[in-house]
């Protein structure tokens, strides 16, 4: 009993119990809140950099789907405030040239009150949906109208030659991409809603561009 | 066997199940070896590869997914949307996912309450004085161009959205002035419309755009109704 009360046991086995207890915490066996004030900012600084680096990948992958829609192919894109059309692949641009595109006015029918035609060449996607060598131009009724003429019961007094150039590429509800015989007003708002471009470039166009070719109005 | 014998042996016992001085100096230095090995690690400091993380990266990376998302859907159909890319500080003219034509924002500001974290559709643009062309009077007639394209207006979108665009207090002083003019009548309507039907629904952000005056033509003139509209918005530095 006198080595128990007196001895070493009571001088430092109570002592090392104490040390041990003591480290615990330390090492991290004991009490949740000191290993919470050690671990969490790396862990909300782990958690993080794992959200970035996700983040990170769903943007590349979102980046590749975006590019994925572009056309594969060659593509038209035709600038109607600037008069310019161009041929691109990719990011290439194969052809720029000098357009002429529609003028914006507006004729009134003339048996129709409140009726009228709106000569805007239309914005936004399409594809070129015909192509034709040495077309005719089949006229429609306001270019009669215009001309303050009548408009012809016969459909062959609509057939006028060598209007549209050497090709004619159309995309949609009778408007083309065709030829003129005003170059002197390429580069401005003067037609009835078509894409009209000097011959090279016609030429240029019809043989870079095929049936389905998107075509992009702005 | 008496009660005094049995606690003696009991006594006896106990102290030869208790170690000796050596023992006990092992034992310490024992201990103090497992709280030492145990506690290096969790004392250790983390690797500060991570401290380079930023909230506004992430947001940053959060703005250019929604967008991208956004786009997506707008590239996957024939048609053609604007980009206003506030971080960039562009207008692009997209179709397809491909860029067609961009301008420069020389300076914007939002205000008014609401997110533009959606996608909007043009509802209301500036319209323009259509000349007539009369019947046999081909030669003559005029002619829309982009010269005659308003350089100050506003843009109305849904869900509701102000884009009041003007060029610089520089260089057309005047229509600079009066797109403040405009704006702020905007605003005060909006107060006075809350004020009036708090029922109503909010007006929405409103933002304003300085563009130089072909920018702005550029962007009047290529605006159909119902065109789609993405914002990307800037996240501060």
């Amino acid at each position: 009993m006198e080595v128990v009360r007196n001895g070493w046991l009571k001088k430092n086995a109570w002592a090392a119990v104490l040390v041990l207890v003591g480290a615990l915490p330390i090492a991290g066996f004991e009490s949740e809140a000191p290993r919470e004030q050690e671990v969490k900012p790396s862990g909300i600084a782990r958690k993080a950099a794992v959200h970035l680096e996700g983040l990170r990948i769903r943007e590349a992958a979102l980046r590749r789907q975006l590019a994925a829609l572009a056309p594969t192919g060659s593509y038209i894109v035709v600038d109607t405030a600037r008069n310019r059309l161009y041929v691109r692949r990719r990011s290439e641009v194969l052809l720029a040239a000098v357009a002429s595109t529609g003028s914006g006015t507006i004729l009134d029918y003339p048996d129709r009150p409140g009726a009228r035609w709106v000569f805007d060449t239309p914005r936004g996607e399409f594809m070129i949906q015909s192509k034709f060598m040495n077309p005719v131009w089949v006229k429609p009724d306001w270019a009669f109208v215009e001309e303050g003429l009548e408009v012809p019961a016969d459909p062959a007094q609509r057939v006028e030659a060598g209007m549209l150039g050497d090709y004619a590429l159309g995309f949609g509800n009778g408007f083309f991409i065709h030829g003129t015989l005003y170059t002197r007003l390429l580069g401005k708002n003067v037609t009835h809603g078509c894409v009209r471009l000097n011959d090279e470039d016609l030429r240029s166009v019809y043989r870079l561009a095929d049936i389905g070719t998107p075509l992009m109005i702005f | 066997m008496g009660s005094g014998r049995i606690t003696a042996l009991l006594q006896r016992r106990t102290l030869r199940s208790l170690p000796t001085s050596p023992d006990l100096g092992r034992i310490f230095r024992l201990a103090c070896w497992v709280a030492l090995s145990l506690s290096t690690p969790a004392l250790a400091v983390e690797p500060s590869s991570h401290g380079s993380v930023k909230g506004n990266d992430l947001d940053a990376l959060r703005e250019a997914n929604r967008v991208l998302e956004e786009e997506i859907k707008l590239a996957s159909r024939p048609r053609v949307y604007w980009l206003l890319d506030l971080s960039e500080g562009v207008i692009a003219i997209k179709g397809r996912g491909v860029e067609l034509h961009r301008f420069p924002i020389l300076a914007w500001h939002m205000a008014g309450g609401g997110s533009v974290a959606e996608l909007f559709r043009l509802r209301a643009h500036p319209s323009v004085a259509r000349p007539k062309a009369t019947s046999g009077d081909e030669a003559s007639q005029e002619l829309i161009e982009l010269q005659d394209m308003p350089a100050e207006y506003e843009l109305v979108f849904d869900p509701p959205l102000t884009l009041f665009v003007a060029p610089p207090a520089h260089e057309r002083p005047w229509l600079w002035a009066r797109s403040r003019l405009r704006e702020w009548f905007a605003r005060f309507a909006s107060w006075g419309r809350s004020v009036l039907v708090p029922s109503q629904k909010a007006a929405g952000p409103r933002l304003r755009l300085t563009l130089s005056r072909e920018a702005a033509q550029s962007l009047a003139w290529s605006g159909t109704e119902g065109m789609p509209v993405v914002i990307k918005s800037a996240v501060p530095p």
